[in-house]
């Protein structure tokens, strides 16, 4: 078996997990991330919703109860964890937009408004205003994208198709890559009848470089370019987690990707090793500390049973509502189904109450009370709680 | 105004068996249904072809009908019925006196049976609970219910008699005591119609004391809640029966790829009960898992219910009620034919014409058990080669529907109605239950002008409503990571809550 020592071993690799680990990262420890595979971020707008309202993010979570995972992290450490999200962004070549000082309100696939706070550069544009003017310029056969959802809501509105030859969101923003597809599209786009300065298309711009492909759409039309958010799979999603994976790895962080924690070593209260579970040669993997940042159910970090729920890493207690006919209401749309406050609780170290683990501290969704669907605030949890949760670890660590 | 000799209410195996035979005996008829073919029991049963076991020990009468019906829809319905062969497996602890009597029974009835050992039973299904006693082999098949409904009232259409779907009985006319027609509501367009006959067939199941009244008498009838659970997987390639006097949970049927386990069986008032509770999940579940242990640990997709239509008993236990039928001629021009099961469906609608035949004095042989069903030859099942034309244009990834298939549908049937496709292509049938999919359709369908795009979104709206009711009660493990999988995009990326 092969051997590996650091001070602090991340457990999952969404946006939880990676913000704790450049944060540790950047306080000179050494870190490893471990994750199972790539992240349910891609499969989310990509924007970072923080607490929805619309007083501003700030004035939702003031009026969280005490024990909601926002609560303990604290505004300072928000405003702290979000900004340097932003700078981390900024310098990976995605840049974001916003402050959490406000929500602003964007344009969905089915032109309905959603809230949300940070938004990719390229949605910048994106702003919900059922007066203003806007082209939707779509794919032929795209399959999670339907204009005429968004023209029908909206007064000063028209809508083109382009064929790109592929239906996919994938498959078109992988040709966004290629020069001589992006010229035919400018020249295609230069051909049609649009009266209006906003020109929004799903997102789709390329998978590396969104902003450069705008520009460039924006200078050969004069018009106004943004990019909707999409359904899973989502390109913005998956250039968020890109880059913050990138980020990592620039800062010397080791990822151990594609495998899941077999076993869990631990004495007296200190957690000393994981065994990673590979088809070839198994690792262990020490530290002096650990993060578990493995999510919710989606992305399996809670698994439920009949009639419980189980962490699926350490076998943490887990808080659930008792009887699973309570688990969910009976409407589909009445916000706040009771399992979603599932989950681990903490003490204000982010430490997991009742397991007698002393180096182990919990971030994302995984915490129990986050109700992150019903607050609409998953990677805002994500960013505060991930810097929130290394920053009480690397105080431990010191 | 429609014109025409009998009135059929009811979409139902049995409403669409009476349409083919009376097509087939050349009586001009029009059946009427609120919703699509098999919107009531008959879609929501476990698709069993009995072979009458079932009913042996308590209801030798009821198991004999089964046994020839049984052979002859094997016959006539072959792109129906999968002929999977079934087994009744005793469990330690269950009755050998039930066993002796099953076995006798069955040999008086015609029932071939055979006596398996427990490792015969395991090499035919291995997933069986290899504690059980014994296997006995019946001939019990898995039917397909919808296709069986449409096959039916293909040969009504060919031979012109009228099939108004989604068309709702809003009352029955009535002149000088008699009934001689109904007013429909067509569900689409809130028209209303009147259709004028000679005679009335109430063939509505559950709701048959409902149409009765309207006609001005009543159908003594008691309903029976059964709930059944689908599993993500095909556990078994047979019938899977417990050898015990029938009770919950005690059925697992293979269908295409999935399983369905039940039943319950509880008394309710109201015919559009169907709200499933957990703990009858838990209940079938439970019972399921003694006899295929997997079933336990196996991803349930949903659960649904149906209400079964009983004839009226003085017992209170709605398992001992007879599942036999009875054909009431209410002699104001209305026929009712309640009770039955779907096994016997084409002999409740033989009975059913035989008695329109006698009272208009018509003499005419049924001839429904000797023809195949008309229009199997063009269903050419879905074989994976044939659906997966392009990947790219995939609609439903769960049972590989492609745009096409989808936008032919839409433009043979000229529907508004998503369940219609649903049922034709079986898009939104797997394990997202159409989280993903009906999205896609839905705008598909606006794009292909059927509704407006708000209409599409209301339409959205209601489906995902009414899916959510379906696979709440078995919300747990990897389907319940699904569901937060599709709340996040309707709840969180469409907003579709309409938070401000």
């Amino acid at each position: 078996m092969s051997r590996y020592e650091y001070d602090a071993v991340v457990v999952g690799g969404g946006v939880s997990g990676i913000m704790a680990a450049l944060t540790l990262s950047d306080k000179g420890f050494k870190v490893a991330l471990v994750s199972k595979g790539d992240p349910v971020c891609c499969l989310s707008t990509g924007c970072i919703d923080v607490m929805t309202g619309s007083g501003g993010p700030l004035k939702g979570i003031a009026g969280l109860p005490a024990d909601h995972p926002y609560r303990r992290a604290g505004e300072e450490t928000i405003r702290e964890a979000l900004g340097s999200f932003l700078k981390i962004m900024e310098k990976g070549g995605l840049p974001y937009t916003g402050t959490v000082e406000e929500n602003r309100r964007i344009i969905t696939p089915i032109g309905t408004a959603k809230h949300t706070c940070l938004v990719p550069m390229t949605m910048a544009g994106a702003h919900f205003d059922e007066g203003e003017y806007l082209h939707v310029v779509s794919f032929k056969g795209i399959r999670d994208f339907y204009p005429s959802y968004i023209t029908s809501r909206m007064r000063n509105s028209s809508f083109s198709v382009f064929d790109a030859g592929v239906s996919t969101t994938m498959g078109i923003a992988a040709k966004f890559e290629d020069e001589g597809f992006l010229s035919r599209f400018i020249s295609w786009l230069q051909g049609i009848e649009n009266p209006y300065d906003r020109l929004a298309l799903p997102a789709v711009l390329g998978l590396s470089n969104p902003v450069r492909v705008m520009k460039r759409i924006s200078e050969a039309t004069g018009r106004q370019v943004l990019e909707l958010p999409t359904l899973p799979p989502s390109i913005p999603g998956l250039r968020l987690f890109r880059t913050l994976k990138a980020a990592l790895q620039a800062r010397g962080g080791h990822l151990y990707w594609g495998k899941g924690v077999s076993s869990v070593e631990s004495q007296g209260g200190q957690i000393e090793a994981l065994t990673l579970a590979t088809t070839a040669r198994a690792a262990r993997v020490q530290g002096r500390a650990f993060i578990l940042a493995t999510g919710s159910f989606v992305s399996g970090g809670l698994y439920a049973g009949r009639d419980s729920v189980k962490e699926t890493v350490f076998g943490l207690p887990v808080f659930h509502p008792a009887e699973r006919r309570d688990w969910f209401h009976t409407d589909f749309f009445t916000p706040g189904h009771a399992i979603e406050k599932a989950g681990i609780e903490v003490d204000d170290c982010f430490r997991p109450l009742g397991a007698d683990v002393q180096n182990l501290f919990v971030c994302g969704s995984i915490l129990a009370r986050s109700e992150v669907m019903k607050n609409q605030c998953g990677h805002g949890l994500a960013i505060a709680t991930g810097v929130a949760a290394a920053q009480a670890c690397a105080r431990g660590l010191a | 105004m429609i014109k025409t000799d009998v009135i059929i209410i009811g979409g139902g195996a049995t409403g669409c068996g009476i349409a083919r035979d009376l097509a087939l005996r050349g009586v001009p008829h029009c059946l009427v249904e609120k919703g699509d073919f098999a919107n009531g029991a008959t879609g929501a049963c476990h698709g069993l072809l009995h072979s009458g076991g079932r009913y042996v020990v308590n209801d030798p009468v009821a198991a004999s009908e089964c046994i020839s019906e049984n052979a002859i829809l094997r016959k006539i319905a072959q792109k129906c019925v999968e002929r999977t062969g079934g087994l009744f497996v005793r469990l330690p602890g269950d009755s050998k006196k039930y066993r002796d009597a099953f076995l006798k029974n069955c040999e008086e009835v015609g029932i071939a049976t055979e006596v398996l050992s427990p490792s015969r039973a395991l090499d035919l299904v291995p997933e069986l609970n290899p504690a059980i006693e014994e296997a006995i082999s019946v001939p019990d098949c898995s039917i397909d219910p919808f296709r069986l409904c449409m096959l039916n009232a293909y040969t009504s259409r060919r031979k012109g008699g009228g099939i108004l779907i989604h068309h709702r009985v809003i009352d029955v006319i009535r002149e000088k005591g008699m009934c001689v027609g109904v007013k429909v509501e067509d569900r689409s367009t809130s028209q209303v119609k009147e259709i004028r006959a000679k005679m009335i067939i109430n063939a509505s199941g559950a709701w048959g004391d409902v149409i009765a009244r309207m006609g001005g008498s009543e159908v003594p009838m008691t309903l029976s809640k059964g709930s059944l659970i689908i599993t993500n997987h095909r556990l078994t390639n047979m019938v899977i029966n417990r050898l015990r006097t029938p009770s919950d949970g005690d059925i697992i049927v293979p269908n295409e790829a999935v399983c369905l386990a039940g039943t319950t069986s509880i008394r309710v008032d109201d015919p559009d009960a169907v709200e499933v509770d957990a703990a009858e999940v838990d209940l079938v579940a439970t019972q399921a898992e003694q006899m295929i242990p997997r079933f336990g640990s196996t991803r349930l997709i949903r659960a649904y219910t149906g209400v079964r239509p009983l004839l009226k008993a003085e017992s209170s236990d709605s398992r001992s009620i007879s599942r036999g039928f009875r054909i009431i001629d209410h002699k104001n021009g209305m026929i009712s034919i309640m009770g039955g099961k779907l096994s016997t469906y084409r002999l409740m609608a033989e009975k059913t014409v035989d008695a329109v035949m006698g009272v208009f004095g018509i003499k005419a042989r049924c001839r429904t058990a000797d023809l195949p069903l008309d229009g199997q030859d063009e269903l050419t099942g879905y074989p994976l080669s044939k659906r997966l034309k392009s990947i790219d244009s995939v609609v439903c990834e769960c049972e590989l529907v492609d745009r096409e298939a989808v936008e032919n549908t839409i433009n043979s049937l000229g529907t508004g109605y998503i369940g219609d496709i649903q049922h034709r292509t079986r898009l939104g049938m797997g394990p997202c239950q159409g989280g993903f999919c009906t999205y896609r359709a839905l705008g598909i369908m606006q794009e292909a002008g059927r509704m407006s795009p708000a209409e599409s979104i209301e339409t959205l709206k209601t489906f995902l409503q009414r899916r959510f009711r379906g696979i709440r009660p078995a919300l747990w493990g990897d389907q319940l990571r699904e569901e937060q999988l599709v709340e996040s995009i309707y709840l969180g990326i469409l907003n579709m809550g309409q938070r401000p």
